[in-house]
């Protein structure tokens, strides 16, 4: 197993730098897509509800039928990965973004209204600060459960990890084959390790000292 | 003063009114109770001797931290003790099965403890469905004591403790701590989650149901004017369980034991002793009763005739609906049928203080006085509190009911730091003892205690003063019995 | 006392979208699938009957694995919140979520190494991945339970066995429920995974579509399985709904 790792070390260094930046990239821009959303939704109670539903019900999509799917319009490669992985990444951070942006008690909204601040002041300022937390959260979660998926994009022949899974599958009883799926395994749960560590640092950068837990 | 006047209205009730179907209350005695929770941190109770008198009402109280609602569980055995004893009805229930002793005993905690998933009928059955009662009994128990705690049993019987207010779901908690007919009733802060007015009631409520049912009633509370109102009886407590003082309401107040229950009491317990006087104590103003629903003018009538210029109007069973002036009166042609939920109505067994609060809010300057099952027993006037706050002071002193025993004996016979505020003490102990033994000799108990130790010294003199009174009068001793460990122990 | 509350019409207003949404999913594919031309191949992967087999097969992986879990994770979580292991509940908790961070595809494959590929290989993989779900909201279901009320019930006689069975699990039932929801829809997808160790089930089509280069095996497979997922995510609302203690808010 060793000798394996030492020979291929620049190979799975590489396989999962390319799985955490994928992961990273898309954890990024689902967060944007999930927040834009949550905030054009989140006051009127109906676009929440089905904001909500979307989330809830696109979390019970399997992650496998969604690679199946985006095969026959997109083919293989990167971009499928980046759509799922994308698209799972978004839902629970969009619910923890409603849930944060509505939980904002109302009198501390009207009051930045009521000393002069616009709309659009006030939720930079105002509402999005007080609901990072929960965002935050919210992308902790889905970045360990997107770490999984990427894994499952690679069927797809997307980049990272999950590679060394399915070939050690294709090899079946071949050399190397077990070495092959245990690195791939093994590198993932210490990649989401590393991720959630990096999310907490975020967490104690950006989440201001009032509202810390 | 609450002793004398509960044994007074034991004996007057008329013999008809008395529901006998009940277990009455039997005595508790704690024998040596220490709790210790880390052998190196001082124990939360120490040593602690007391009795509690059947069928009467014992209020905990104290700061914080003091060790109240621990030696209140071990009685129960939420919280079993370090060692010690626990007697009730002279049955030591250290070593029973903990669940069947539970049983005995009704518990009632904050805001109800209902179980949120099962009816009001459900809570209030499930220890009798535990006892194994059969199911007729079971609903028949429920309504008697829905009705008991003066809820509609058809109304609520299978509500949902949410669809409950507050007050209600206290109401269920005592109704479901009484379902087995226990001889003991435990509470822990029972009224510490409900707004003051509906508190009061309950409050009231509380006493309406002690003096019908004669239950032993162990309360805690951090309260002072809670167990003014409530108890016969008050156990002060300070920190690590230590006894600061045992004694009637009124002598708490008259005399407080040392600096640590004056400062506990805290200022006005001179109005305080408002809190003492029932209104069962003052005469009450008979006012015109008219039956709702009548004709107005039959009212106007009667009203002129008696010569007063407002009538009270109350429904079949002498329940007040209303309360109409001359004027109001003239613009009616059929008397209210509709309750007034904002009428100044007060219990018999509440405080005079009450009473004047109720005026406060309403700005009334009489309040409807109400017995059992709340019928109108007449009128209570603000004159008769000012008169009655008049004549207050000193009465403290005729006080001849004589306190239970209670003491603290740690476990490593050390005085618990002896700064002048400790309460009933050993040495305080032996002088009660003598005095027992001995009536005569209550002159040289009351020098011993003092000589023995200063700060048995506030109680002593004053137990001593009364038990003169007391055994000079010939009463005979109230105090229950109750075997007392102490008198083995000491040399 | 029957009356509904808001929250309770809007779960229900929920549900009926769900419904409709699958059965509307359901004859779109249906009607899809019988106006295009098949190949001989794809019409007779995609026979009625074969499909049937397959379905039946991967509710079989979910319902046998999800019985395992139910009959661990359940117990084990009453176990970890009795005082006596509680202690033991941190260091659980935490291979727990370890164990959740593993990618599921890698866990199956690795399982088929261990055991053999077969069935037991892929119900021993998705009984691992779905025991973290139900194991934690038992656990927090039961912990969140109000001590008063615990209190209440030891106070009036009740042991502690009976205030487990008639306090505790009940009131921690809508949240066990979520948990055990949670893990079904969890189990759905990951059978999927059970075609790459034999496991069998509607995997299968996706990748028999992708291998062969049928596309629309892929599509009609991969539609499938997400029926599914949301049949089952529905079957366990009403459930949820249903059984939900009344008196609850």
């Amino acid at each position: 197993m060793w000798e394996y790792f030492t020979q291929r070390s620049d190979q799975i260094l590489f396989a999962s730098w390319q799985h955490f930046s994928l992961v990273g990239q898309s954890l990024l821009l689902a967060t944007l897509i999930a927040v834009v959303i949550a905030v054009l939704s989140y006051r009127s109670s109906a676009m929440s509800a089905a904001a909500n539903s979307v989330s809830a019900i696109g979390l019970t999509i399997p992650s496998f039928a969604l690679v199946g799917l985006l095969i026959a319009p997109v083919g293989f490669g990167v971009i499928p990965a980046v759509i799922v992985v994308t698209f799972y990444a978004a839902l629970p951070i969009l619910r923890n973004a409603l849930v944060g942006l509505s939980g904002i008690p109302d009198d501390v909204v009207e009051s930045a209204r009521g000393i002069g601040m616009s709309r659009m002041r006030t939720l930079l300022t105002v509402e999005l600060p007080m609901a990072w937390p929960v965002i935050l959260a919210g992308v902790r979660v889905s970045g360990q459960m997107v770490m999984g998926i990427a894994t499952i994009a690679a069927y797809s022949l997307g980049p990272g990890l999950g590679a060394f899974i399915f070939s050690g599958l294709d090899r079946l009883g071949g050399a190397n084959s077990l070495e092959s799926v245990v690195i791939g395994v093994v590198g993932v749960i210490i990649l989401a390790f590393i991720l959630d560590l990096l999310l907490v640092a975020v967490g104690r950068l950006t989440i201001p000292r009032g509202i810390r837990v | 003063m609450s002793e004398n006047h509960r044994t007074a209205s034991t004996a007057s009730e008329a013999p008809g009114t008395e529901h006998d179907s009940g277990t009455q209350g039997v005595s508790i005695t704690l024998e040596g109770i220490t709790k210790r929770y880390d052998s190196g941190k001082p124990p939360a109770v120490d040593g602690l001797n007391m009795e509690i008198p059947a069928g009467s009402i014992v209020m905990f109280c104290g700061p914080s931290g003091c060790g109240k609602t621990t030696t209140l569980k071990m009685i129960n055995r939420l919280i079993e003790p370090s060692s010690g004893r626990v007697l009730i009805d002279g049955e030591d229930v250290t070593d029973l099965d903990a669940d069947r002793l539970r049983r005995r005993l009704g518990y009632v905690i904050q805001a109800g403890g209902l179980f949120p998933h099962m009816t009001v009928a459900k809570n209030i059955g499930l220890v009798p469905r535990m006892l194994g009662w059969d199911a007729s009994r079971i609903r028949a128990r429920v309504d008697e004591l829905l009705e008991l705690v003066s809820l509609d049993p058809a109304t609520y019987r299978d509500r949902f403790p949410r669809e409950l207010s507050g007050g209600q779901q206290q109401r269920v908690g005592v109704a479901r701590a009484l379902a087995a007919d226990p001889p003991v009733l435990l509470m822990d802060e029972p009224f510490g989650a409900v707004d003051p007015i509906t508190r009061q009631r309950l409050q009231d409520e509380l006493i309406a149901i002690h003096s019908e049912l004669k239950k032993t009633i162990v309360c805690v509370t951090h309260d002072f004017d809670e167990a003014v109102k409530l108890g016969d009886w008050i156990v002060i407590f300070r920190e690590g369980g230590i006894l600061a003082q045992y004694d009637s309401p009124e002598r708490i107040l008259a005399q407080p034991a040392n600096s640590f229950v004056e400062d506990f009491m805290g200022a006005g317990a001179g109005l305080k002793q408002l809190s003492l006087s029932r209104l069962d104590d003052v005469e009450l103003t008979e006012p015109v009763r008219v039956r709702a629903g009548a004709p107005a003018a039959e009212a106007v009538e009667t009203m002129r005739a008696a010569g007063e210029d407002y009538v009270v109007v109350v429904d079949d069973q002498d329940r007040p609906v209303d309360w109409l002036i001359a004027s109001q009166l003239e613009r009616l042609e059929t008397l209210p049928t509709q309750v007034n939920e904002d009428l100044p109505v007060v219990y018999n067994r509440a405080s005079l203080n009450d009473a004047l609060d109720s005026m406060l809010v309403t700005t009334t300057s009489s309040a409807i006085v109400v017995g059992k099952r709340r019928q109108m027993l007449g009128l209570v006037t603000v004159d008769t509190i000012m008169d009655v706050i008049s004549g207050l002071n000193g009465r403290a002193h005729d006080t001849a009911a004589e306190a239970p025993l209670g003491q603290n004996e740690p476990e490593e016979f050390e005085i618990p730091e002896d700064d002048g505020r400790t309460g009933r003490n050993t040495d305080e102990a032996i002088a009660a003892k003598q005095r027992e033994d001995s009536t005569a000799d209550t002159g040289d108990a009351g020098d011993d205690t003092a000589a023995g130790d200063p700060a048995g010294g506030a109680i002593a003199d004053d137990t001593a003063g009364n038990t003169t009174g007391d055994t000079a009068a010939g009463e005979p001793d109230d105090r229950p019995a109750g075997a007392h460990r102490a008198d083995g122990d000491r040399p | 006392m029957s009356t509904l509350t808001a929250g309770q019409r809007r779960d229900i207003r929920d549900l009926l979208v769900q419904a409709g949404l699958i059965v509307v999913a359901f004859g779109v594919l249906i009607w899809w699938l019988l106006t295009t031309d098949l190949t001989d191949v794809e019409s007779s992967t995609l026979a009625p009957g074969a499909v049937w087999s397959l379905t039946l097969e991967h509710l079989l992986l979910t319902v046998v694995s999800a019985v395992i879990v139910l009959a661990v994770a359940i117990p084990l979580g009453i176990l970890l919140t009795r005082p006596a292991l509680r202690r033991a509940a941190g260091p659980v908790m935490a291979v727990a979520n370890i164990g959740q961070a593993a990618p599921a595809v890698g866990i199956i494959v690795l399982f088929g190494f261990w055991l053999g590929f077969g069935l037991q290989a892929a119900i021993a993989a998705l009984v691992v991945y779905a025991l973290l779900p139900v194991l934690r909201n038992t656990m927090v279901g039961l912990t969140q339970v109000d001590r008063q009320l615990i209190e209440a019930g030891r106070g009036m006689g009740m042991s502690a066995a009976a205030v487990l069975f008639r306090v505790e699990l009940p009131l921690a039932v809508p949240v066990m429920l979520s948990g055990i929801r949670t893990a079904l829809v969890l189990l759905v997808g990951t059978a999927t995974l059970a075609t790459f160790v034999n496991g069998g089930g509607l995997g299968l089509l996706i990748t028999t579509g992708v291998t062969l280069d049928l596309t629309r095996v892929l599509i009609a497979g991969a539609i499938l399985v997400a029926l599914l997922a949301l049949v089952v995510d529905w079957t366990g609302r009403v459930v949820e709904l249903a059984v939900r203690p009344k008196g609850l808010a």
